[in-house]
């Protein structure tokens, strides 16, 4: 018989073992679904996970994908850790891309090497922006940020709906819902020649390791852990813990904004209807996936980034829809959080020792 | 109908420690039994497993001869075998009546008729269509009294049923409990306190470490003798030296109000009070009436009114608790667990929660690791904590070593006030001691103490001047000498 018993401590190797155990689950899930609707099961998971990446372009598109995810998951972890529950990256993101996007359509068919930071930074200054809102309202008039976050999302989309296809749409643009073609001054520049991989990868990078360094050894670091643990020693340790919800949804907003400088400020170069694939709701379970440490963020975008290309790949290929895709994100965030009841309990076979 | 209770070689074994090793014991009606230990020493699975909420790995259990299988508290119950656990099992919202009447399927007239009787037969007087929220600690434990005796148990199981007692309450437990016994009920009494055991009892068996060690008659016994069969060790007996205090007045409290927007929380209207230097400050009270809200106020968990507090001559009462800590105030909350340190980080990460800027834990915004490391190893060695690893999960400290860690981490800044909640709060003998002994050198360097406690013996041992709070307001200020534990029972009960 088999009994499961309480761990006295979660396991530190269960962990990080958790992760690669989801996605282990989830291929075999998949394969299952796959084979249930007909298709050969190995050949399907190998057009979803091997072809896309098999080649330089393939490479390039995974990395292309794996940054806004990366970098919106990181931002994510600030507030994470430290109890905050922001779900509404995806607006930070699209409404960094529409400040952005209006400072460099300002910049329109001009040159100059100060329009990119200029560009750059007004997406940050975006997705801060619009994140201080759940946050100011968290913090001075309680309302729940997961709530105000998620709202806030369909908001931001709705003005850049508007943006598009009224004030800023293209004039000889025979009513497409989209802006003119950014400067190449305002653009990411591109990093190989025929690739789509551009330069927002080292903001992602950087990202990481600024984390990192915040994370283990600043004070900043040690609070968002306190809070994390317990929110009353925060306020026992005399934390502010306004200061630190305010200043963890900035952070997360400046990310997810960046992110989204990245998606139009790269190879699309125009802003239009539908600036990210839910980059912003993807990262979420890409933060928890990465367990919320800046390395392992890294890999869980490289994984959950493949979902995207299989997706489209499978499209091409075996004629099934691209959501398919949201069917393995949703699979691996739906295995990680059953896997991490190993973190807690374990089985005892009968007849073994205690 | 005599009843006899037979407890046959039972063992319990959890990883890492033996919580109950091969003990057996025989209880008859008749009597009460006291079964004595430290925290820790056992008592609360063993009467676990009597009452079916754990079950053992070897052993019986043998009611009149009958060998029962206790899987869960339902056969508990099935077999006559009631318990009052320490915290109270009841719904705050329901009235009386139906918390009493929840796990029953008779009739409601029947309940309410034998209820009634119960009732008269006993002497309680308890409303029983108000709901439970309006009822005091020792109202509530009384309802759960009348629960298990609505089913004629023959085993009676009481777990520390006092600590949240007024002195008053508990004469009243103890008067109701010797009348069960008489009626034949087998009464099974479990404390850590040495007085109540010769007060009540009429035999002890005291555990320690999952042992039984002693079954013996109580006129054998006296408190001294109980403590070290308990302990294991001769205790020496702590007292204070009662020096003629200073007149200086270090912090002084005027018209200090809270009012709290959670309805669960207690308001503090008009507080006054001041403490010397050198002194300590005893506030007494029943749980619940305000001494969490108070401690927060002084801690600056709550922010009030900036000259509410004044402090070494400052107003201090709009100052969050690192600003006041740069004041020299140090604060041990009462939760250990929950507050005052978080279980999952490292001892040495614990010790960083006190950040007094010239311990120079965080240097511009950097954390200066080998500073805190350094600072928690003097911690560990100074304060007695029974490890050498600083890297070590607080969570695997006992309840006495962290809380040594605690006032340890408090004391670094050397500050010239200390404030304690509950220091003492479910730990052992031993670490008592330890934690007294601290405090009363803290006096001794005339550095001041505020200590909030709901244990009426700690306040008379170690207080200077004692208070009583009761629905968030304090009583006038008494010189200890001149206090009884029966005049504190009264002001903490609300009475003149």
């Amino acid at each position: 018989m088999i009994k499961i018993v309480k761990r006295d401590e979660p396991s530190r190797a269960i962990f990080f073992l958790t992760p690669i155990l989801a996605i282990f689950l989830t291929l075999v899930a998949g394969g299952l679904i796959f084979y249930i609707l007909g298709f050969k099961p190995f050949e399907a998971l190998k057009f979803f996970f091997i072809v896309p990446i098999a080649d330089k372009y393939g490479f390039s598109e995974l990395l292309l994908k794996a940054t806004p995810l990366c970098l919106i998951a990181i931002g994510l972890s600030f507030c994470f850790k430290s109890n905050n529950w922001n779900i509404g990256a995806e607006g930070q993101l699209t409404f960094g891309a529409i400040v952005s996007g209006g400072v460099a359509l300002l910049f329109y068919e001009q040159e100059g090497f100060y329009i990119l930071p200029i560009v750059i930074l007004a997406g940050a200054i975006g997705g801060m922006l619009y994140a201080s809102i759940p946050a100011i309202l968290k913090t001075y008039f309680n309302t729940n940020e997961i709530l105000v976050s998620l709202m806030l999302v369909y908001v931001s989309k709705l003005i850049l709906d508007y943006l598009v296809v009224g004030p800023w749409s293209n004039p000889e643009g025979f009513n497409f819902p989209e802006t003119r073609q950014f400067s190449d001054s305002a653009r990411l520049p591109l990093l190989f020649e025929g690739l789509r991989i551009h330069a927002g990868i080292f903001l992602a990078l950087a990202a990481v390791v600024i984390s990192w360094f915040i994370f283990y050894k600043t004070y900043l670091g040690f609070q968002m852990k306190v809070s994390g643990f317990s929110l009353k020693t925060a306020k026992y340790a005399g934390y502010k813990g306004k200061k630190m919800i305010i200043l963890v949804f900035l952070i997360s907003g400046a990310c997810a904004g960046l992110a989204g400088v990245g998606e139009i400020t790269g190879p699309i170069g125009q802003l239009h209807r539908e600036v990210s694939p839910d980059y912003g709701f993807t990262a979420i379970i890409v933060a928890f996936l990465g367990r919320l440490h800046p390395v392992g963020i890294i890999f869980a975008s490289l994984v959950v980034a493949i979902t995207y290309l299989g997706a489209e790949t499978a499209q091409i290929f075996m004629q099934i829809p691209k959501y398919t895709g949201q069917v393995f994100q949703g699979m691996i965030l739906f295995f990680l959080l059953a896997s991490d009841y190993l973190l807690f309990f374990k089985f005892k076979f009968k007849g073994s020792k205690k | 109908m005599n009843t006899n209770l037979k407890i046959s070689n039972v063992t319990k074994i959890y990883p890492g420690c033996v919580a109950n090793d091969n003990v057996s014991l025989e209880f008859n009606s008749g009597k009460i039994y006291a079964l004595l230990g430290e925290n820790g020493a056992g008592k609360s699975t063993l009467v676990k497993i009597l009452s079916g909420v754990i079950i053992p790995d070897e052993g019986k259990i043998y009611l009149n001869e009958n060998n029962l299988k206790l899987n869960s508290p339902l056969d508990a119950k099935k077999n006559d075998i009631g318990m009052v656990f320490q915290h109270f099992n009841l719904f705050e919202t329901l009235s009386v009546f139906e918390n009493l009447i929840i796990d029953s399927d008779e009739q409601r007239e029947v309940l309410r008729e034998k209820i009634d009787s119960i009732m008269r037969k006993y002497n309680f007087s308890i409303d029983l269509d108000i709901p439970v929220l309006n009822l005091s600690a020792g109202q509530k434990q009384k309802v759960e009294i009348i629960r298990c005796l609505i089913r004629s148990p023959k085993v009676l199981i009481m777990d520390e049923p006092t600590s949240v007692l007024t002195e008053q309450e508990t004469s009243e437990l103890f008067l109701s409990l010797k009348k069960f016994s008489e009626e034949g009920i087998l009464i099974i009494y479990i404390t850590h306190k040495l007085k109540e055991v010769i007060e009540l009892c009429d035999e002890v068996a005291v555990m320690r470490r999952g042992k039984l060690v002693s079954v013996s008659e109580i006129k054998n016994e006296n408190i001294e003798s109980l403590a070290n069969k308990m302990v294991g060790q001769n205790l020496k007996t702590i007292k204070k030296k009662k020096e003629k205090n200073s007149s200086d007045k270090l912090i002084n409290i005027t018209n200090l109000n809270f009012i709290s927007e959670d309805p669960f929380e207690t308001n503090l209207s008009d507080i006054n009070f001041s403490v010397n230097r050198g002194e300590c400050l005893g506030i007494a009270g029943i749980s619940g009436n305000g001494q969490s809200e108070l401690f927060q106020v002084l801690s600056g968990e709550i922010i009030s009114d900036k000259n509410s507090i004044e402090f070494n001559k400052n107003y201090i009462g709009d100052l969050n608790p690192q600003e006041r800590r740069e004041y020299l105030m140090a604060f041990s909350p009462e939760d250990r667990l929950e507050q005052a340190a978080i279980p999952q980080m490292a001892i040495f990460e614990n010790v960083a929660l006190n950040n007094y800027k010239s311990s120079n834990f965080f240097n511009n915004g950097l954390i200066n690791e080998n500073k805190i490391k350094e600072h928690s190893k003097k911690i560990i060695s100074d304060f007695n904590v029974n490890t050498d690893n600083i890297e070590l999960k607080s969570q695997f400290l006992s309840g006495g070593n962290l809380q040594k860690l605690i006032i340890g981490r408090e004391l670094i800044t050397s500050p010239d006030l200390l404030i304690c909640f509950n220091p003492t709060w479910g730990l052992d003998v031993g670490a008592i001691n330890y934690i007294h002994e601290t405090l009363i050198k803290i006096n001794e360097q005339n550095k001041s103490i505020i200590l909030i406690s709901t244990d009426t013996d700690e306040l008379l041992k170690l207080s200077d001047k004692i208070s009583v709070i009761h629905k968030g307001k304090l009583s006038k200020i008494m010189d200890a000498d001149e206090v009884t534990s029966e005049k504190l029972g009264i002001l903490m009960g609300g009475g003149n």
